[in-house]
């Protein structure tokens, strides 16, 4: 957002530097809000750490018992999968942590018209929107894959050095971006479009898909997932830098490219939409 | 809802212990009619569905194909759980088929009347709310049986090449089993609802039920796959009758009299429900505190 778009004129003049510090103070303010907000339910946080929990069994048994009745599935071995799958709970946890208000823009910010109250604070929107509200079972999701992560890695003999830490501190936010890329993008529509659902749940429906090998896609699903609907950059490609494959690793080092640019060309589309918001009225 | 169609109701249907059994079933198909008509208007948000039911297909098509070529590439054995990769793939096409037709939220639909105090207004009115609720699901299944699974088999049906059944008898015999599924699913839904009345948020039972559902169902992984234990202990499960076993009986793996027992075992848990169900509510009213609303 351009500062002349900004009237900064009531406010104590800031530099950048100052500004941002500023900006960091306030969502540490909407972040300690929501905590006291979670607190008052504590036992959701349990009952949710259980189903998180059950849902990962079930989804372990079915894949323990796919590869039960092979060696491996299309070259890959059942740790490798686990590894894969393990990795994806990372960026999705992280992706889920912040997306929550993205789901309810359409039906909570457009049509019931909250998006009123966002545009008359002297703070960038998407953050707004995004740090309004958290879902704290993404954190389950991260501490999950962290455990099914050292296990599966730990089974197919992988050395954990400084390096790889490095790289999953990189590798695992930019696979976020790309999640955050997408679903703002789909989410940015409801500024031209009203709907209440639209295309989000297909293409969420399509992830618990892009955890598997892509190389048991057909050709033309396995470009669809590179370049149209990246997700293969969210699991697989930057999961396979890690078990050593010659052929996808190197793929994953344009992971942080690709989601700075799925990220980046998301928040333009995001930009033109909050010019284009004509308010419910509501 | 009955004061919108005050017209045609004559009062004694509005006095539930004098009402005949015709009238019953009047009030009750009036249930089915306006559930219809709802998701009519909503009908638009049924376009991405089939999108979804393609996308949930199509990737468990990948995903048997490549397991079906390692299991021929390690041991020669074109089958796995007594299906072939084309009885597999059916298998998957037809169990989405059907979860889109007996599909339901009264669970949801239940916590919210409960947490949100509408109950009490459910409860003055002459009728059982637990028969409405399935009266409404049929209507809402109706409606999807239109507009969310026809779509959906014109889409999947060619794109997969799904078989047919071996003999053309079984569409019927399945089309029926389907609806008993229908029956014993919102059966399961609605105790799971009834649950609000004890605990203050279901949330995370709800989460618990979406997650297992389709894997007990057999949407996901049919059963035969599973170790002998578990084929055993899920035969003593309702939620076989959801989904395992209409679509067993449309691959036509229930000759003769099994295909009967089959049938005669989902009416015997869709009964065994609603019985349960209408003594879990008797029990929960009782001590229902509606707070304000």
């Amino acid at each position: 957002m351009k500062e002349t778009e900004i009237n900064w004129t009531d406010l104590p003049q800031k530099n950048r530097m100052e500004r941002t510090v500023w900006q960091a103070g306030i969502f540490a303010a909407y972040f300690a809000q929501f905590v006291k907000m979670r607190l008052a339910y504590r036992m959701d946080f349990f009952v949710d750490t259980l189903a998180v929990s059950f849902s990962m069994v079930i989804q372990l048994a079915v894949l323990s018992t796919l590869f039960s009745k092979v060696k491996a599935l299309d070259g890959w071995s059942f740790e490798q999968v686990l590894f894969i799958y393990a990795f994806s709970l990372l960026p999705l946890g992280l992706f889920n942590l912040v997306s929550v208000n993205l789901y309810r823009f359409s039906d909570q910010y457009i049509i019931q018209g909250k998006f009123d109250r966002v545009l008359l604070r002297p703070v960038g929107t998407l953050a707004q929107v995004i740090f309004e509200s958290f879902n704290v079972s993404g954190l389950n999701e991260i501490l999950l894959g962290i455990v099914m992560m050292t296990y599966a890695g730990m089974k197919l003999g992988l050395d954990f050095g400084v390096q790889e830490i490095l790289m999953l501190a990189v590798l695992a936010p930019s696979a976020s971006l790309v999640y955050m890329g997408v679903f703002l993008a789909i989410t940015s529509v409801s500024f031209w479009h009203e709907d209440r659902m639209g295309l989000a749940p297909p293409v969420y429906n399509i992830i618990r898909f892009s955890r598997y090998p892509i190389t048991i896609y057909s050709l033309p699903i396995r470009i669809f997932l590179t370049f149209v609907l990246p997700f293969a950059w969210v699991a697989f490609f930057p999961a396979t830098w890690f078990l050593g494959s010659e052929e996808f690793g190197r793929l994953a080092l344009l992971t942080p490219l690709v989601g700075l640019v799925v990220f980046g060309g998301s928040v333009l589309i995001w930009q033109r939409g909050v010019r284009n918001y004509a308010s419910t009225g509501s | 809802m009955i004061e919108s169609t005050g017209s045609q109701v004559s009062p004694s249907v509005l006095e539930p212990w004098r009402r005949t059994a015709a009238a019953s079933v009047g009030l009750y198909f009036h249930f089915i009619r306006l559930a219809f008509l709802k998701f009519l208007a909503y009908r638009l948000r049924y376009y991405t569905g089939v999108v979804s039911y393609t996308i949930f297909v199509s990737g468990h098509y990948y995903l048997y194909t490549a397991l079906f070529a390692s299991r021929i590439a390690d041991s020669g054995d074109a089958t796995i759980g007594g299906l072939s990769l084309d009885e597999m793939i059916t298998y998957v096409a037809i169990s989405w088929i059907g979860r889109s037709f007996y599909f339901n939220n009264i669970a949801r639909d239940l916590m919210r009347m409960i947490t949100e105090g509408e109950i009490a207004m459910q409860l003055i009115k002459p009728f059982h709310v637990q028969t409405v609720m399935m009266f409404e699901a049929v209507g809402e299944s109706a409606f999807r049986l239109i507009m969310f699974t026809l779509p959906i088999m014109v889409v999947i049906v060619p794109l997969f090449h799904i078989g047919r059944p071996p003999e053309s008898i079984l569409y019927l015999w399945t089309f029926i089993s389907f609806c008993l599924a229908l029956v014993i699913y919102s059966q399961i839904n609605f105790l799971l609802g009834c649950l609000a009345f004890n605990m203050k948020n279901i949330q995370g039972v709800l989460r618990a039920k979406m997650v297992s559902m389709d894997f007990l169902t057999g949407v996901v992984v049919p059963f035969t796959f599973f170790p002998e234990w578990f084929q055993r202990a899920v035969e003593w499960l309702p939620f076989q009758g959801i989904s395992y076993i209409p679509v067993t009986i449309y691959l036509g793996k229930r000759p003769g009299e099994e295909l009967y027992a089959a049938l005669l075992l989902q009416v015997a848990w869709a009964v065994g429900l609603f019985i349960a169900g209408r003594l879990v509510w008797r029990i929960s009213v009782r001590h229902v505190v509606v707070q304000g609303g």
